[in-house]
């Protein structure tokens, strides 16, 4: 079975963001992670090859750094990894990215592709569903159960307040929600295996595309920070008088009752 | 001149040597196989510390000092000990009269060897009487009955009963100018003369004689196959004990491409002394007795953890012999012989981990060391098990699922709680602590460690000790947002990469700063920067809070009230106690301030943990009582106003408990720098 | 010229969606100062009865495509509709929930129609250059992206519980057009087989406009009744934090934190919750937080608007009181 799993290096959940000089999200200094929700796609395109052989690539675009990204996927099991870098991504919109990973994905055989939800950086969930709909192929999003049969894949899906039972014919996108499965922790055996595993690097030339291929759809005009939030008052008095006043604060002042 | 006739009425005593060649024999033999047996372990030099060996030795076997710390069972032992030793001695000096024509036997040194041998001999027999009556009657938890048991007091009853017959035969038979220094014989011989007439007391004291002789040579050539083996290996133990950093085992280099495998998961793959360690393992079960998790109902206990690991290699090595018989039926004695040094093949037999000792075992273990502490024959536990941490870590990556948020949160925020790396530094400077790169010139590195730096409880801890520094004037600094996990929780938890990575880390910036000093409010983050970072090279003279404060009381430097006249007990932290040998400083601290001190249950070396060591604070705890609420009725039972603690664990897990059990109105739980910050 | 605010309304079992209501009302308010006029789009089967009330709401079209491949929402059937009416009706801007649909439709339709999404946004202004600009949160909400798109027509999903429900107004009238669906066989390709909703007659937690919460405070399963006492009052959601969870007394759905869900109520009432930084990553961004707890040290008391020091058990029986008698005033 060809499967592809498609991963995004993030800021780490507790990165502090500030704005550079030029209003910029700063990268400075930051501690960088698989997104979260890739993890799920990476553990479970492992477990589709453990289960139906096969091979499993990883691909990503990102900057130098994001190498590290792929070589954890590596070693957590993944076969070979793609690296889409170039420094027009950094002002790619969702559409151009879908376009550069359509391309980077032409070269490579699936039967499954496999994404995490959401990614929590930007927090959009865009580009699995227009992957699939560049690729003419179907999408399910949030899936919190997959099983695959020949070239069938059976998936839970959540949605609001319960699930669905979605049936699909591969090749297909997946995207993985919480709770699809537990994503294993690379063995030092995988480290030291990943550095060997091979690694290719492509430019968007290399894809046959060009800056201006990319102008974006939707522009990011500014940055903003948002105002801290300041801790409230205590209110006193006993539990009764507390309660009273707390009511009446909430009508009152806060007018949401 | 005093004396008797040796081997008075025994003809051809000459030949108990031939007895005695045999028992040799069988004794050789059954040490050969157990040497065998362990030599199927990987090599490892325990024989460079000659000296302090011996030392160890003197102190541990002659002076019984671990075995005395429990008082009843510990005299017992001694008495048996001491009268053994004695009656060996006593045997030895009749030996070189009989048959080495020294002519010593008499005069003051035969009376001395009369009375001591009877007084021993006596203290001996009423020793194993009360083994006897401990193992069968009493029943302790602790010890389990094996046939060897009951063979082994019944073997050493019936040769000290036999000998004192037979000296009650003699006398009764034999005017004895100096019976009475033979008290017991003496005793003996009244119902004998009675009972018998000359005839057949001298053919009972022939057939005791022969009978007490083949008890004897029993015991030689049992010796090897039964727990008196102990006799020689515990001594060698003591001998072979670890004397570089505890509870922990070799560090692993990872910048070394060769290595395929991490940690350990095949028994062959310890060295000789742990399987050497098995067979020293008398099964006296002060290990059981005093293990958190056993006490609070898990599964794990270290007593059997060894035992299994004894069977396990008997088995091995019968796995193995056979193995090898089958090759030399196939291919011919030389053949036979190449394999046999040969490295194993793939084991076939039970899985170490998983069959033998379950995983759960494994992670339920605080490392509290307490069963290490109390083991007589210092039969190492502990790292053993962080070993085969290390495997399932590293190699099958397979643990319980709290320590991968764990271990995640320690590699992309050095720390285990995740909590943004960029964000250490703010609490202490808030209180206007300076950070190395503002002043390099500081005299001491002030560490708070992860919960000094993160947890909102520990965080008080913290600017309690920076207030007592500021008052008594120390010279300090942080390292601030540079300082990362020590990397305690990684290790004990079988990481053994990240605990690599993070103190490699640690260790670079500090040498960056040319950090000499280093003062800690917690023991983990102590005991590593001490005893674990000079392994990769990381020397550092390093200082617990609780000692540095006590200088700086003692000094002069630090004046502190005495007004404070409540009850106080005083938790040891494991890492600090057990592993550290730091006892004396924090009591001498907090009666300083004038706390009355009373001692909980298990206090010292016997402290009983809180059950957060081992990386298990970050683990759920899912079977029996939980190991921090039982050390919390401990502590209630006594009733103080304070429980002092010196470690950040301690401190969490017994406020977790005192509000469990809700009596937080009746006692709190504070750091020692907390309580003396109250007395500035 | 494009023309015309699409807001495409959702509905299950023909109850159309909150956050649909939400749209309406603020997608009246942008074709008032535009002049643009306000289209609801609504697709399912039966759903004819569903005009009035969308009409209410603000629209001044309403588009109902009815077809029984469109009772159940799916992906394909979905996207195929309404990329077709949208090429042909060329709007300015299409808006939709940022709900588990809205997660799903919106990109896929974003893609298929060439364009930008800006999606799960929690603000939208008129913009004399660009028609509409947006405010949507990145990193968590520690950081906000502002975008504006020259491409039309200007889609985004907007976060539920942005924007307030203005009352609905009966008198109003909107032209009803009825549309065939369109849809091409190949984009039947997902196969929906089963539909599974927990019945319950609170709101939905990320819906929700009130949340009550619990924490390792209740000290059992058994004592959150009282947390849903003060909930039914005033019709509020229940939540829990992740120590509740992992202690077994509710289950997962109900978490609320980095872990769980992130919501954004107008009041979230903290019980017996101490306000970890785990916690507040799922609550961090609601309008008002109250706090209850016994430690006077907690941290949820640094976030909190309105904090009580005291033990929950006596305080919130007495505040379900004090909320029952605001409620029939």
């Amino acid at each position: 079975m060809n499967i592809v799993v498609f991963i995004k290096q993030t800021f780490d959940t507790e990165a502090k963001i500030v704005l550079d000089g030029n209003g910029k999200i700063d990268a400075n200094g930051v501690n960088l992670i698989i997104n979260p929700y890739d993890e799920f796609a990476i553990e479970e395109g492992i477990r589709l090859k453990e289960k139906f052989g096969g091979e499993v690539t990883v691909v990503s675009m990102g900057g130098a750094r994001a190498q590290e990204a792929v070589r954890t996927a590596l070693a957590m099991g993944i076969d070979k990894g793609v690296l889409v870098s170039d420094p027009a991504l950094e002002d790619a919109d969702e559409y151009a990215k879908a376009q550069i990973l359509t391309k980077a994905i032409a070269q490579i055989p699936y039967d499954i592709i496999l994404v995490g939800r959401i990614a929590i950086d930007d927090g959009a969930s865009q580009i699995a569903v227009r992957l699939a709909e560049a690729l003419s192929i179907p999408s399910i999003s949030s899936v919190l159960k997959l099983e695959v049969a020949g070239t069938q894949a059976t998936a839970t899906r959540e949605i609001d307040g319960g699930t669905e039972l979605i049936e699909v014919s591969l090749p297909a996108v997946i995207t993985a929600q919480k709770g699809l499965n537990e994503p294993r922790y690379p063995s030092v055996a995988g480290i030291m295996k990943a550095k060997k595993k091979p690694l290719k690097t492509l430019t968007l030339a290399d894809l046959g595309l060009s800056a201006g291929d990319l102008s974006p759809k939707m522009n990011v005009n500014e940055f903003s920070l948002p105002t801290p939030r300041q801790g409230g008052r205590k209110i006193a008095g006993d539990a009764a008088q507390a309660a009273n006043e707390l009511a009446k604060l909430l009508r009152e002042e806060a007018k949401v009752l | 001149m005093a004396t008797r006739q040796v081997y008075w009425n025994v003809e051809g005593h000459h030949w108990l040597y031939l007895f005695f060649i045999i028992a040799l024999v069988i004794f050789g033999y059954g040490v050969y196989k157990r040497v065998k047996l362990w030599k199927l372990g990987q090599p490892e030099n325990r024989w460079k510390d000659v000296w302090p060996g011996i030392i160890d030795v003197i102190v541990y076997t002659f002076a019984h000092k671990r075995i005395l710390k429990d008082g009843y069972p510990g005299l017992m032992h001694a008495s048996i000990f001491y009268g053994f030793l004695f009656l060996a001695f006593a045997t030895a000096i009749i030996t070189l009269q009989a048959d080495f024509a020294v002519n010593i036997f008499h005069g003051w040194l035969y009376l001395f060897i009369k009375v001591t041998a009877n007084l021993f001999g006596l203290a001996a027999l009423i020793g194993i009487i009360v083994a006897a009556y401990r193992r069968y009657i009493q029943r302790p938890d602790r010890l389990d009955n094996k046939p060897d048991d009951a063979i082994t007091l019944a073997l050493l009853f019936a040769i000290l009963l036999t000998g004192f017959v037979i000296q009650g035969a003699r006398i009764a038979v034999l005017p004895d100018p100096w019976a009475g220094y033979a008290f017991v014989g003496q005793w003996m011989s009244i119902p004998l003369k009675a009972l018998l007439n000359e005839a057949q007391l001298l053919s009972l004291h022939v057939f005791l004689w022969w009978l007490h002789l083949a008890l004897a040579m029993a015991f030689i050539a049992y010796f090897p196959y039964s727990k008196l083996f102990h006799v020689l290996l515990g001594p060698l133990n003591q001998f072979f004990r670890n004397r570089g950093p505890i509870g922990i085992p070799e560090p692993i280099d990872f910048e070394d491409e060769s290595l395929e495998t991490f940690g350990k998961s095949q028994l062959l793959e310890f060295s000789w002394k742990t399987l050497f360690n098995t067979d020293v393992c008398l099964r006296c079960g002060r290990c059981q007795d005093n293990c958190p998790a056993y006490l609070s109902g898990k599964h794990l206990n270290p007593k059997r953890i060894i035992q299994d690991m004894r069977v396990l290699m008997e088995e091995t090595g019968v796995a193995l012999q056979s193995q090898n018989k089958v090759l030399a039926q196939a291919a011919g004695q030389e053949a036979a012989a190449a394999s046999e040094s040969e490295e194993t093949e793939e084991w076939t037999g039970r899985a170490l981990i998983g069959e033998v000792i379950p995983e759960d075992d494994l992670w339920a273990c605080t490392t509290c060391r307490s069963c290490e502490q109390q083991c007589p024959v210092f039969v190492e536990h502990v790292d053993k098990t962080i070993d085969m941490r290390r495997n399932l870590v590293l190699m099958e990556t397979r643990f319980p699922s709290e320590a991968q948020l764990a271990f995640r949160n320690m590699e992309n925020n050095g720390n285990p709680w995740g909590i943004g790396w960029s964000t250490r530094a703010d609490f202490l400077t808030g209180l206007g602590v300076k950070t190395y790169e503002e002043d390099p010139t500081a005299e001491y590195l002030y560490w708070p460690g992860c919960s000094g730096s993160f947890d909102a409880r520990n965080q008080k801890v913290s600017a309690a000790l920076v207030k007592l520094m500021q008052a008594a004037g120390v010279h300090f600094a942080i390292l601030g947002n540079e300082e990362k996990c020590c990397g305690d929780s990684a290790r004990k938890l079988g990481n053994e990469y990240l605990f690599y990575s993070l103190a490699t880390e640690n260790i670079e910036v500090m040498k960056g700063y040319g950090v000499k000093k280093i003062i800690t409010q917690c023991p983990h983050c102590y005991n590593f920067l001490k005893n674990e970072y000079p392994q990769l090279g990381g020397n550092f003279e390093v200082i617990h809070h609780t000692v540095f404060l006590l200088d700086l009381v003692k000094s002069g430097r630090l004046k502190l009230s005495n007004a404070d006249r409540k009850t106080v007990t005083y938790h040891d932290s494991c890492y600090l106690g057990r592993y550290n040998e730091i006892y004396d400083q924090p009591r001498e601290l907090l009666k300083a301030v004038g706390l009355d001190l009373k001692e909980m249950a298990h206090t010292g070396e016997k402290s009983f943990c809180c059950g957060a060591g081992g990386g298990r604070m970050w683990l759920e705890e899912n079977e029996g009582q939980r190991i921090n609420e039982m050390r919390t009725d401990e502590a209630i039972a006594v009733k103080p106003d304070y429980v002092g603690t010196a470690c950040p664990f301690c401190l969490t897990m017994i406020a977790d408990g005192i509000a469990a059990r809700e009596v937080g109105e009746q006692m709190k739980a504070l750091d020692v720098a907390e309580i003396l910050e109250k007395a500035l | 010229m494009a023309k015309g605010i699409f807001i495409i309304v959702e509905q299950r079992n023909l109850q159309i969606r909150k956050v649909s209501l939400e749209l309406l009302s603020q997608g009246r308010k942008i074709a008032d100062e535009t002049g643009e006029p306000l289209v609801a789009v609504v697709l399912g089967q039966g759903i004819e009865e569903l005009a009035p009330t969308v009409t209410a709401s603000g629209a001044d079209k309403v588009i109902l495509i009815d077809d029984e491949k469109l009772a159940e929402y799916t992906t394909g059937a979905y996207t195929s509709v309404l990329n077709k009416l949208i090429r042909k009706e060329e709007p300015q801007a299409v808006l939709l929930g940022n709900t588990a649909i809205g997660k799903d439709l919106a990109p896929r339709l974003a893609q298929r129609l060439g364009v930008g999404l800006a999606s799960d946004c929690t603000g939208m202004e008129t913009d004399p250059n660009s028609f509409l600009t947006f405010k949507r949160p990145i990193y968590a909400g520690k950081a906000f992206a502002h975008l504006t798109s020259n491409v039309r027509p200007i889609m985004a999903t907007i976060r539920p519980n942005t924007f307030p429900v203005v009352a609905p107004d009966a008198a109003r009238t909107a032209e009803v057009v009825k549309e065939v669906a369109e849809i091409d066989a190949s984009d039947l390709v997902a196969i929906l087989k089963e539909v599974a909703i927990a019945a319950s007659n609170r709101p939905e937690l990320t819906e929700a406009n009130i949340i009550v919460s619990g924490g390792r405070g209740m000290k059992g399963p058994e004592n959150y009744g009282i947390l849903e006492d003060l909930a039914d009052v005033v019709g509020a959601a229940v939540g829990a934090s992740r120590a509740a969870v992992d202690s077994g007394w509710k289950e997962h759905k109900f978490q609320v934190g980095q872990t769980g869900k992130t919501v954004a109520p107008t009041l979230y009432i903290a019980c017996g919750i101490s306000g970890a930084i785990q916690h507040l990553a799922g609550m961090g961004s609601s309008k008002f937080i109250v706090a209850i707890n016994k430690d006077p040290e907690a941290n949820i008391f640094n976030v909190a608007d309105y904090g009580i020091v005291g033990d929950l058990f006596e305080v919130v029986p007495l505040l379900t009181a004090e909320f029952k008698k605001l409620v029939n005033e």
